[in-house]
């Protein structure tokens, strides 16, 4: 871990996962905002609490309006939104201003490493390095990390 | 469709129909076809999308239980079910990644195990070492294949290499005379030649052995252990 804590919100409606996924970002060093369930709580939180970070799935209480959340987020709160969803194919070619998406299923392991490089990406403004297995970035992100081997090392 | 513009032979009503018509027939029949292809592809991608939410939901529950208990051995037998679902889960998300969702690259699948098996144990002294040829096998012996590769791998890094005793495993797949094998090897504390080994992970490999018709062999790698599993490339169909 490098730099400052983020500060992290989650947005997903499913609680077992949402509380397993708060666990994990406090371990890594991050401090989690809280969770929000639907877009509008998402949204609400993210103009409140400003984070750093937003953890997004697709498929919120009020249906899939988490593409609109991490635009929103990215555009008006001034947070970085990475998605985590388990329909990475159906997501927009622009990631919707989000930096990439973790696939669900994830594992722990997967989770930790991707966050700890988000981490050290927001603080550095570059990346440390190939992006780990799990965690696949949004084409404008890697150029700004200033990363131009896009591909995953399992790939 | 030029090519139907022939009138039809046999209308039910005696009556030729127009080119025209032929051709609003087809056009309609097209559109409902293309149509149930994208419903059912819809529902392809919705059951896909719950499976792996399922799936995610299963791990969750595991590790916030595993987060409550303290006793070790409690604790060490769901971190065990945590790695068999993950393998499973690994699984899923190699299948709909790639374009052919019936067949299932073995190797693309052990790339992303070991680097999340050596990521998680966090043991920095421990070199893997890996020698993959492309196999593909039916996606329905994903997840039995997945659960033994899985079983063979966590036996290895923890039977073999007690903490402080660092070293090297070894992962091969190839295709050899209408089989293919995997073989782990390792370079640790070896079998131990007293005891006959047991536990639920050698269960679980010896039966998932026996529904994918394969045969495991354990033999002494002098130092360690090498196994080897071969599975027939036909008969996996």
């Amino acid at each position: 871990m490098t730099g400052r804590a983020l500060d992290v919100l989650i947005v997903e409606d499913e609680m077992l996962l949402a509380i397993e996924l708060e666990h994990l970002v406090e371990e890594v060093g991050c401090h989690s905002l809280g969770c929000a369930m639907s877009s509008e709580e998402a949204v609400d939180l993210a103009k409140k609490l400003n984070p750093d970070l937003a953890l997004v799935d697709v498929h919120l209480s009020d249906g899939p309006t988490g593409v609109e959340v991490a635009r929103k987020i990215s555009s008006d709160c001034g947070g970085v939104a990475l998605f985590m969803t388990a329909n990475v194919k159906r997501l927009p070619e622009d990631y919707a201003g989000a930096c990439g998406v973790i696939g669900k299923p994830y594992s722990e392991h997967g989770v930790r490493t991707a966050l700890s490089y988000l981490t050290y990406c927001l603080t550095e403004g570059h990346a440390p390095g190939p992006v780990p297995v799990g965690l696949t970035l949004a084409p404008a992100y890697a150029e700004l990390w200033g990363l131009t081997d896009l591909t995953p090392k399992s790939a | 469709m030029n090519d139907i513009s022939e009138p039809a032979r046999d209308t039910g009503q005696g009556a030729a129909r127009s080119p025209e018509d032929l051709e609003a027939i087809i056009e309609a029949r097209t559109r409902a076809l293309t149509e149930a292809l994208e419903q059912k592809t819809a529902l392809l991608h919705e059951v896909d999308h719950r499976v792996k939410n399922n799936l995610q939901l299963i791990s969750s529950l595991l590790l916030l239980q595993n987060r409550r208990v303290t006793d070790p051995a409690l604790k060490a037998s769901l971190r065990g079910m945590l790695g068999r679902v993950n393998a499973i889960a690994t699984v899923h998300r190699r299948l709909f990644q790639s374009e052919d969702v019936e067949r299932f690259d073995v190797s693309a699948f052990i790339r992303d195990m070991v680097a999340d098996l050596m990521g998680s144990a966090g043991r920095d002294d421990i070199r893997i070492e890996l020698d993959l040829e492309r196999v593909e096998i039916p996606a329905a012996k994903a997840a039995p294949f997945a659960l033994v590769v899985n079983e063979l791998l966590t036996n290895a890094l923890r039977h073999g290499f007690p903490e402080g005793r660092g070293g090297r495993i070894f992962v091969g797949v190839r295709r050899q005379e209408g089989e293919f094998r995997i073989e782990i090897a390792d370079d640790g504390v070896g079998l131990d030649k007293d005891t006959t080994p047991s536990g639920f992970g050698l269960t679980i490999v010896q039966l998932l052995c026996q529904q994918l018709k394969a045969k495991s062999e354990t033999t002494d790698a002098e130092p360690g252990a090498r196994i080897i599993v071969s599975l027939p490339v036909n008969g996996a169909h």
